[in-house]
């Protein structure tokens, strides 16, 4: 079944239906391009989408049954409900990233990969029936399985932020103070507005004993913001991509200097980490191991390595060993980055990008800025005579294609893209011009 | 102050260099000049420069998607403020 909704009440209601069913549930962003929604519905033969249609939520049959509003199947008498055998290892979510060659990419993640985290997480931070968690992260990111089922599995409570003010730090905080939230995790692009912007700082969440942050670095001018707001609360920086969920984290010492970000620290007890000796890659492996790609048997070849009769995700990321024994991050060894928690890979961008006839050559490259993070910039080759594009049609190209989150900061127009001897597009050198 | 130059300085300055072809109607969310996290900062320099508070309803996609519908929801605003 496949959710097009924001982290709403039904949504989180679907993927319980979901799952007690035996079905997998795929959760996708409203914002995303409708073709783009499309192509993901059709790739997982999904059977039900869950969607909003003229302002109400309803259950539309992929293959062409009539949709049944959500409130009627609500008021319907509740059919029996099926008890499906269901072993560890079938999936229970597909989460779709971005693709490097141009489609986004399916992980499946089995029941037993989820719950090796949230089962370790429950324990690591005590999340217990008292706790309320907020999680301000779309349902298809890997972020959103602590609150939902740390509330199945511990009865904690899952406090949603409603859509109207999720743009909106002041009451976004707000809202977490009223509601008495105990925990928070998300970004740390989110955390840094609420800290920032929306009085976090100011330590108005007092009831906050647990924050955790994933899915980029954060600074040390935010961690600092935040120690200063919650000097007693559990700070933890985890670290996992979309493959293997979480398997490190760091929990960050109360006498932490803030210089610079924080480690992304040891393995979590149901994961096992290797370094690559020759290229530094952090290669991750254990419980929380994704299956593989939907659909795609050569990538999910492609992306385990077998180490010792075990099997472990090519993360892609370099890390280094500190002289406390923490992992820490070091960079990429691929074109993927990291913005606003969000995962990019800058080929996908191009592939989007070369589908505008106007746009003759592009090459996409990722900076790293003081003030703003990492800053995505398109080189657009259009041809000795110019182009007519604007960066506004660029932008307008990029937001009917992909999700909002992967449009290019900046659009910079060239003759032609710089190649290497080889004809193959000289990345150094657009980021050296990226930078001027 | 000019209300519609102070809107128009900070979209282009953080998301739209040179500005070219930036009109008021130029939609800025749906037309990818403003992502999610771009529209928090949005929001939050709109109320600490104009001196204004938004009500929840005030924020989506469909009532901040323009430079003129930006500029009347801080005219109105400021009108309800000095009012």
């Amino acid at each position: 079944m496949v959710l097009v909704l924001p982290k709403t009440t039904e949504a989180v209601v679907a993927v319980f239906g979901c799952l007690l069913a035996g079905a997998v549930y795929v959760p996708i962003h409203p914002h995303w391009p409708a073709d783009r929604i499309a192509d993901v519905v059709e790739d997982c033969g999904a059977r039900v989408v869950l969607e909003v249609a003229d302002g109400v939520v309803q259950l539309a049959g992929a293959r062409g049954e009539s949709p049944v509003r959500w409130d009627d199947a609500l008021a319907s008498p509740p059919g029996t409900l099926p008890s499906p055998e269901r072993r560890d290892e079938d999936a229970a979510v597909i989460l779709f990233t971005s693709g490097s060659t141009g489609r986004p990419k399916g992980v499946v993640l089995s029941h037993r990969a989820v719950a090796a985290f949230v089962r370790w997480s429950a324990v690591e931070f005590g999340i217990g029936a008292a706790e309320r968690i907020v999680c301000p992260s779309p349902l298809g990111f890997d972020l959103s399985t602590f609150d939902l089922f740390n509330m199945a599995l511990c009865g904690a409570t899952c406090v949603l932020v409603p859509e109207n003010i999720a743009w909106m730090p002041r009451f976004v905080v707000r809202y977490a103070a009223e509601k008495r939230v105990t925990a928070w995790y998300s970004v740390p692009s989110i955390l840094s507005r609420m800290l920032r912007d929306g009085g976090m700082g100011l330590g108005i969440c007092p009831a906050l004993r647990v924050v955790l942050f994933a899915g980029e670095a954060i600074s040390g001018s935010d961690l600092a913001l935040l120690t200063a707001a919650v000097p007693g609360a559990i700070r933890a920086n985890l670290y996992g991509p979309t493959e293997t969920n979480v398997v490190t984290f760091y929990r960050v010492p109360g006498q932490f200097d803030g210089a610079a970000p924080p480690p992304i620290g040891r393995a979590c007890p149901f994961a096992e980490v290797l370094v690559d000796e020759s290229t530094g890659e952090l290669l991750a492996g254990g419980e929380s191991l994704m299956s593989g790609y939907w659909n795609r048997p050569e990538d999910t070849a492609g992306a385990f390595v077998n180490r010792n009769g075990r099997l472990y995700y090519r993360t892609g990321d370099r890390v280094r060993v500190d002289g406390d024994g923490n992992l820490v991050f070091v960079g990429r060894l691929d074109r993927q980055v990291k913005r606003h928690g969000y995962r990019i890979e800058l080929g996908e961008l191009e592939t989007a990008l070369s589908r505008n006839p106007a746009i003759l050559e592009v090459g996409v490259v990722a900076t790293q800025e003081q003030d703003k993070g990492i800053v995505i910039t398109a080189f657009i080759g259009t041809g000795p005579a110019g182009g007519s594009l604007s960066l506004l049609e660029v932008k307008a190209h990029c937001a009917a294609a992909l999700p909002p989150y992967m449009v290019p900061d900046r659009v910079r127009f060239v003759e032609s893209v710089p190649r290497g001897t080889r004809g193959k597009i000289d990345y150094s050198a657009l980021e050296k011009f990226a930078r001027e | 102050m000019d209300v519609k130059q102070e809107i128009r300085g900070y979209v282009v300055e953080h998301f739209l260099p040179g500005g070219q072809g930036l009109d008021e109607t130029t939609p800025l969310i749906s037309g990818g000049v403003i992502d999610s996290i771009g529209m928090l900062g949005l929001v939050s320099f709109l109320e600490s420069r104009f001196g204004i508070e938004f009500m929840p309803r005030e924020v989506d996609a469909h009532a901040l998607d323009n430079l003129r519908m930006i500029e009347a929801v801080i005219e109105r605003k400021l009108a309800a403020k000095q009012g």
